[in-house]
């Protein structure tokens, strides 16, 4: 970006200007008032974003909100949790919880089982609140998450491990037994059992402090989206002319439209002394819905708008990857995320861990990678966990194949050691393995996976029969467990914070399964108790997969329990890594083929940019243009 | 089919087509009559050649790619794509159309593409002049409640949000293994055969019934019914024949918009399985995210095939209905 260089050294020599006319006043001006340099970063303008769709799991109430991006708002603009992350790439240590709210990352108890924050003076809720956050702000943030009406989409990561705390709660304003507020400024924790990466779930959004007179209003899932209240650099726009008087009069904040747009401006209550992680260089952020994903990246192009996530569609990716002027506005960064083909053990001809092992060997993975964009939308995966999540694995492959490539000989040498390959050719001769029903995502690049895989199945004799859906059909349809869904390619999962808890529990534990909404796909460790609950079809796909329960199907929840356990650390990470190995090689849930980069196009207009690895998005708070714009110019309400 | 002669015959006063100036009148049967004035219309002629090499390539197709493309139409050669899957390969002697972006030969998958098309527009149009002359029939000839009910039934169908209906249909029969309706409904050609059949047939239907209306009340209806025929023979041997050429007409007519509907139904990604080379898929895949811009032979070809087919169509069936419509003047 030739452009952002000239752009910096113009308003370094503005700065040297200043300084000498002022007379030694300082030469730059806080990040916090108007436009002016820091470190040579230019600070005001506005950001403007545009997307499909929000995509919001929970109507942005942080409770529940399971979006990624969205946690890359709550973070970067409005909430400031006990701990969070320093916004950075994960080279930088962007997947390392540091002290936000509190001064230090707690003190813990020799038995591991209390930990005590102490939070900061100085850090305030922003009009019409202009009060400091208490220590009872994040209490409640947590009687939140135990109210079951409000479905906190992640509670397993508190329900269980805090003392007290079920998710089952009747109301918010019921106090958590093992969480205690001696004042305003101390909280402290009790927990069930040592919890190795308790910090990481201190960082989600969810823990983070909420307001009760505001938040308290709302007791149904979602609710609180609308009147989000920020304690951190920014606030969405409008929201201090809230009427906080009582309940009745609070009126959604005019600068959220869950159809339309999302506009922040900065936060007058927010004091830039008491954070050593967010710079706060743009004085907006505006986040439009625009439904055409082509124009969206054509007025990337023209500079129309600043930023957008994701990769282009493959003719712009392609200019962005060949034109020298734009490489440099296209940024690829580790999604920490895995693309996987799913497999279900209770349905023929998958309830065969050789033909899933078979599947392993097929899978063109270089074709896929190439369909996808090629390097710049990831790696080929070769297991479970990325290896930026679980460094033990990184040069980990159980079915290598020469180039990635897929290996049709291994792939008929288990073939032929399955029930369904009668007379031992590598080529499945059952009436099972024809018309296999593979779900699929209908666009792309799902859809150009749905040759490749058609084409490499063939070869071992199984037949696919694809059924392509939009993307909340196909998961839906693969996590109703009556479906009986044999395989899938629809299904991605990244992680919630960088531990292979925080990635893995829900896939493969049985509390990942249930009769409708499992993650569990596979089914790992169902019995016959919730086999019959789910309906006869199950029960009898059950029954025919263990026959009749003699061979109960394989679980993982003891090896769970124990690597949790663990001390955060090798030992941990040994343990998870083991767990990984065992599904890889013994039960065979996937065929692991991307780990997903995130790719983020810009601007010329942004002049600094940097990647917040926590959330897997753009670091807004330590993001810069240079496009001068204002909120009134930008707003449209 | 004697009563049409009679019929048109006995009128006085009409230059029946074909007849020179001049020469002698001789005795000739309604389809020598029609041959006689479709074959002067050259553009249907050289449409329905058009389509008669369009129907030998789609049944050939297998012969074709293999024998002498050599491609399949499934096969693919990813080395004609660069590192960014993006198709380098456009027409050439090794593929005559280029490849997609799946390596794919385009040629090939556009003369598969003719089967489907074909295939799925013939088989529903049948479905929809079947259903058609059957229910306009009866709705014409019996009258009474029997015509209120089919004629609302036509009303309602023609109200339908087609495409809607349709996206709606396939989608609720993809989700599960087995279809919808315990298995009975299937998604894949037979589905969409169905869907166009069940939003075509009122076309036929309406004009049917209103052809009916009009032949019920002649005197040879009149005659027969007087000899003692029953409403099943009145149907099947006095009413039926003078159906042929509107049926004929507005069919062939239907079948273009039914390749389109198809077309659209797969462009929409719905229906046709995925990997089944069709048309309106091949223009899908190649609008999606700007690709024509960099493989222009990925929009050109299918959507050529499909304009010509449809023009084809629509031509033959232009010059059927100059033919075979004694009223109509034809000129040149």
């Amino acid at each position: 970006m030739k452009k952002q260089l000239m752009v910096v050294a113009f308003v370094a020599s503005l700065a040297l200007v200043a300084t000498a006319c002022g007379g030694g006043g300082g030469g730059t001006t806080g990040p916090t008032g108007g436009t002016g340099a820091t470190g040579g970063i230019p600070t005001g303008g506005i950001l403007r974003e545009e997307t499909t769709d929000f995509g919001f799991t929970n109507a942005f109430d942080p409770t529940g909100e399971y979006l990624g991006a969205a946690w890359a708002y709550y973070g970067n603009f409005l909430l400031r949790g006990l701990v969070s992350y320093p916004w950075l790439p994960g080279e930088k240590g962007g997947n390392q919880p540091v002290p936000d709210l509190a001064t230090d990352l707690g003190q813990v108890s020799a038995d591991g089982l209390t930990i005590t924050f102490t939070l900061k003076d100085g850090v305030m809720w922003q009009p019409p609140l202009n009060r400091p956050v208490t220590s009872q702000d994040v209490a409640f943030a947590f009687q939140r998450i135990n109210t079951k009406s409000l479905i906190a989409q992640y509670g397993n990561y508190y329900c269980g491990t805090i003392v007290g705390m079920d998710c089952e709660g009747k109301s918010q304003e019921d106090p958590i037994e093992g969480i205690e507020t001696p004042d305003e400024k101390t909280i402290i924790f009790h927990l069930e059992r040592p919890t190795g990466d308790i910090l990481y779930r201190l960082a989600q959004p969810a823990a983070a402090p909420v307001p009760p007179e505001v938040a308290g209003c709302f007791d149904k899932a979602g609710e609180y989206g609308r009147y989000v209240m920020s304690n951190g650099p920014y606030m969405l726009l409008g929201s201090d002319e809230l009427d906080i008087s009582s309940c009745d009069t609070l009126e959604p904040i005019k600068g959220f439209d869950p159809d339309k747009f999302m506009y922040v401006v900065r936060n007058p209550n927010y004091d830039q002394a008491t954070d050593d992680n967010r710079q706060n260089y743009i004085d907006g952020w505006s986040l439009v819905i625009n439904t055409n994903l082509d124009d969206i990246y054509n007025r990337v192009l023209n500079g129309d708008i600043d930023i957008a996530h994701g990769a282009p569609p493959a003719a712009i990716l392609q200019q962005y990857l060949t034109n020298p002027d734009l490489q440099d506005n296209l940024k690829t960064n580790s999604g920490d995320r895995t693309w996987y083909i799913t497999m279900n053990l209770i349905v023929p001809p998958f309830d065969d861990v050789h033909v899933r092992k078979a599947a392993n060997y097929i899978v063109d993975k270089a074709a896929m990678l190439q369909a996808t964009g090629g390097p710049v939308t990831g790696d080929i995966a070769t297991t479970i966990e990325p290896p930026t999540v679980l460094p033990d694995l990184a040069d980990y492959d159980p079915y290598a194949t020469p180039n990635h490539a897929g290996d049709v000989e291994a792939a008929k040498a288990e073939m032929a050691q399955s029930k369904y390959d009668k007379n031992g050719d590598g080529v499945c001769d059952d009436p099972v393995c024809d018309n296999v029903l593979m779900i699929n995502r209908n666009y792309d690049p799902w859809t150009e996976y749905t040759p490749i895989l058609t084409e490499n199945f063939k070869q071992i004799g199984i037949n696919l029969k694809v059924r392509e859906l939009d993307v909340s059909t196909a998961y839906t349809t693969i996590q109703t467990m009556s479906n009986l869904i044999p395989i899938a390619a629809n299904a991605g999962w990244g992680k919630d914070y960088a531990s292979p808890y925080g990635f893995d529990f829900f896939l493969f534990n049985t509390a990942g399964l249930s009769c409708e909404g499992a993650v569990n796909y596979s089914n790992i460790g169902l019995d016959e108790a919730l086999a019959k609950e789910c309906g006869p079809k199950v029960y009898e796909a059950w029954k025919a997969a263990t026959d009749n329960g003699k061979n109960p199907l394989p679980n993982v929840d003891q090896d769970m329990e124990e690597c949790v356990a663990k001390p955060f650390g090798p030992e941990y990470n040994a343990c998870w890594a083991a767990l990984d190995r065992k599904l890889m090689e013994e039960i065979v849930p996937w065929v692991p083929y991307r780990w997903g980069s995130q790719n983020t196009v810009l601007a010329d207009s942004v002049v600094a940019w940097e990647y917040d690895q926590s959330a897997g998005w753009t670091a807004y708070s330590r993001t810069a243009v240079n496009n001068g714009l204002t909120m009134d110019e930008v707003a449209q309400i | 089919m004697g009563q049409v002669t009679d019929e048109e015959v006995a009128e006085p006063g009409r230059t029946l087509g074909g007849a020179e100036p001049g020469s002698t009148i001789i005795g000739r049967t309604p389809w020598q009559i029609f041959w006689m004035r479709f074959r002067k219309d050259r553009v249907a002629l050289a449409a329905g050649a058009f389509l008669i090499l369009l129907a030998a390539a789609a049944v050939a197709a297998p012969l074709i790619a293999r024998g002498l493309v050599h491609h399949d139409p499934n096969a693919l050669f990813r080395d004609t794509l660069n590192e960014y899957g993006l198709p380098v390969v456009g027409p050439s002697r090794e593929f005559w159309f280029g490849v997609d972006t799946s390596g794919r030969d385009v040629f090939v998958r556009t003369i598969y593409g003719a089967r489907t098309s074909l295939v799925v527009a013939l088989l529903s149009t049948g479905f929809a002049v079947g259903l058609g002359i059957l229910l306009g029939s009866l709705a014409g000839y019996l009258g009474g409640w029997v015509d209120t009910v089919i004629s609302r039934a036509i009303d309602l169908t023609l109200s339908l949000p087609v495409l809607l209906f349709s996206i709606g249909i396939a989608a609720t029969c993809s989700i599960t293994a087995e279809g919808c309706l315990g298995g009975l409904v299937q998604p894949g050609i037979s589905l969409v055969t169905a869907i166009i059949a069940l939003f075509t047939w009122p076309y036929i239907g309406r004009i049917v019934r209103g052809q009916v209306l009009t032949i019920r009340n002649k005197e040879f209806i009149e005659a027969a019914r007087a000899m003692g025929a029953g409403t099943g023979r009145i149907l099947l041997r006095d009413v039926l024949p003078n159906l042929a050429a509107p049926v004929i007409v507005y069919g062939t007519l239907i079948i273009p918009s039914n390749i389109l509907f198809e077309a659209a139904l797969s462009f929409l990604g719905v229906g046709i399985p995925p990997t089944t080379p069709s048309w309106g898929r091949m223009i899908s895949d190649a609008a999606r995210g700007q690709l024509y811009t960099v493989a222009w032979w990925m929009l050109f070809f299918p959507g050529m095939a499909l304009v010509f087919t449809t023009l084809a169509f629509n031509l033959v069936g232009d010059g059927l209905r100059d033919a075979l419509d004694p009223r109509t003047q034809v000129t040149g």
